[in-house]
């Protein structure tokens, strides 16, 4: 339980945040400039706050009334960041353990043999940080911060300098680590889906001041965040199973409820749980079933919001799970779509894109 | 002819040692503050900076005999500081080897100085920050990280050192003179030689061994610093 009332007031940027995260993984997300990163810095000690507290497992780590501040090295804050920050001087090994040989025994949470085992990164201990790719970078030091024993870990945009298809095969380990690990998680990203793939308990951040928190599906039901969080690139997250891979069609047939969708070929085991995403400028909205048509995901669902932002118009469906889609103005009118009005979404296979298995 | 060339007297030998003698403790004195005040330099902000490093640099700018001068004002047996350890501890600096050690570290000092702080400047400081994240106090920090990875430039000041020392000639004059024995450095000695008509083939052996001296720790802290940056993972990318 983490719990945070601070403000600071630079010339020309100010912050007031008063929350309290007891989410096992918070994601926080906001558009460039925001704040998130300086929240971050002011909980890890980088940046001290004007006034506030902020108490970590009980533990002050910050008062301004009663002059407590506690440097970064006896915070045990872990820190991950966008860049990887390997100590170039120092193995693998080395790396993995500076942190880890600064604790004594019984404050040592975990071995360097579990975290190298969940990180998959055993092959790389006796290279250099110079011989490893981005992906393999961003392994180590997050395995380096858990080795720490952080009692809090923060991850600022620690994907961000990575292309897709690494993003793809690092998200996977941050999801484990998330699961089998016990430490309270902050997550920073300008990338709503980067975040709903960890968590949907999330605190969005704009102008230095908290615009909401909670899970993000109840969030959005209020138009104006979902117009922000569309805004901020949000796609439709789905989580379905692998039924069957057709390698001569060159697609995979995918389950969520009663729903079947074609998605493009992707590479696991059937039966498998994977993430998909579908993003709502890419669903169409039907009032009747059409044949005759190259869209083979066509899923009913009945109107449940419908929200105008700058001429598009949002419109949320619940289809046995919710998707939000994004039509013109004019096609609003033009069909007459009313609140419980029932109507087909259809989704063009490569439109939808995979994120890896959960 | 040639091999005259190597044949070197007691007292030309002494100057040698000597010379080397001198170096190598003036390297080491200033080993440590140099570090460290270039350390301030680089990271810390404070009042009268600019004046402190102007007044650290002026060694580097000043005729070299100002130096030595000042110190022999300060350190000569009747000056400020020198009377008190004459008196007080029996000490005597001025015109003895230990005051050409320190004639050599006042003008070695600027080299030492700026060759780490530029070392230091060149370390992310977002790694030091990574470091005390993982829980190491900033003084763990500064030998773990910061040191090793200035090594390569601290080396080349130290080099830089070593050699100003070497050929350090107007500061030992003024402070210490030129004894034989005590305060007749290489440099002193090539000098007396030229001073001494009909000596001009002695001064040349001199001179040569000089230049291979110098030779011989330039190439071998090339030699050093690329094993350094290997050994940082720097030798062959970039990261």
């Amino acid at each position: 339980m983490i719990d945070i009332n601070v403000r600071l007031k630079r010339r020309d940027f100010a912050l007031a945040v008063n929350l309290k995260l007891e989410a096992k993984v918070t994601g926080l997300f906001g558009p460039s400039g925001s704040g998130k990163s300086t929240l971050l810095s002011i909980l890890a000690g980088l940046i001290q706050p004007d006034m506030g507290h902020i108490v970590v497992d009980g533990e002050c780590i910050f008062d301004s009334v009663k002059r407590i501040n506690i440097p970064i090295y006896q915070r045990r804050i872990g820190l991950v960041f966008q860049e990887s920050r390997l100590f170039p001087h120092l193995n693998i090994r080395h790396n993995l353990t500076y942190g880890l040989n600064l604790l004594s025994k019984q404050n040592q949470k975990f071995s360097l043999k579990q975290i190298v085992e969940l990180l998959e990164i055993g092959h790389l201990l006796k290279q250099r940080p110079h011989q490893l790719s981005g992906g393999e970078k961003q392994r180590v030091t997050l395995g380096r911060t858990l080795l720490s024993s952080p009692k809090l870990l923060l991850c600022d945009e620690p994907l961000a300098a990575l292309d897709i298809r690494l993003k793809n095969h690092i998200l996977p380990f941050l999801k484990r680590v998330n699961e089998e690990i016990a430490v309270p998680m902050v997550y920073v990203s300008h990338s709503i889906n980067e975040v709903l793939i960890l968590t949907q308990s999330i605190v969005m951040i704009e102008a230095g001041e908290i615009l909401a928190s909670g899970n993000f599906y109840e969030l959005i039901a209020h138009p104006d965040l979902l117009a922000v969080a569309h805004h901020l690139g949000f796609d439709n997250i789905i989580n379905v199973k692998v039924i069957e891979h057709n390698n001569k069609f060159g697609y995979t047939l995918v389950a969520l409820n009663k729903n079947r969708l074609f998605i493009p070929l992707i590479n696991t085991d059937t039966g498998a749980e994977v993430t998909i995403t579908v993003p709502a400028c890419n669903i169409a909205l039907s009032i009747t079933k059409l044949d005759g048509l190259t869209i083979q995901n066509q899923l009913l669902g009945v109107v449940t919001a419908i929200r105008e932002v700058d001429h598009r118009v949002l419109v949320t469906l619940d289809v046995g799970f919710i998707v939000v889609a994004e039509i013109t103005l004019g096609a609003l009118y033009n069909l007459d779509i009313t609140l419980n009005k029932p109507m087909y979404c259809l989704i063009k296979t490569q439109s939808m894109g995979y994120l890896g298995e959960v | 002819m040639l091999v005259d060339l190597f044949k070197f007297t007691p007292a030309e030998f002494v100057a040698l040692l000597l010379s080397v003698k001198i170096a190598f403790w003036c390297t080491l004195v200033i080993l440590a503050p140099g570090i460290f005040m270039a350390w301030l330099f680089a990271r810390k902000s404070f009042f009268g900076k600019s004046l402190m490093d102007a007044l650290v640099h002026m060694p580097l700018v000043l005729p070299p005999v100002v130096p030595g001068f000042l110190l022999l004002v300060l350190f000569g047996s009747q000056g400020l500081i020198g009377k008190y350890l004459n008196e007080h501890w029996d000490i005597t600096v001025a015109f003895t080897w230990v005051g050409a050690a320190m004639a050599s570290a006042v003008m070695a000092f600027p080299l030492m100085v700026s060759a780490s702080k530029l070392a230091i400047n060149q370390v992310d400081t977002k790694l030091e920050v990574a470091a005390q994240s993982l829980g190491a106090h900033p003084f763990r920090v500064f030998f773990t990280i910061t040191l090793p990875l200035a090594s390569p430039g601290i080396l080349t000041g130290l080099i830089l050192s070593f050699s100003r020392s070497l050929g350090e000639f107007g500061a030992t004059m003024a402070f210490v003179g030129n004894i034989e024995g005590e305060t007749r450095t290489l440099p002193l000695a090539i000098f007396t030689y030229i001073q001494t008509p009909g000596s001009d083939f002695p001064a040349m052996r001199l001179v040569l061994l000089s230049m291979l001296i110098s030779l011989g720790a330039l190439m071998g802290s090339a030699i050093l610093e690329r094993k350094v940056m290997k050994s940082l993972g720097r030798g062959t990318r970039n990261d």
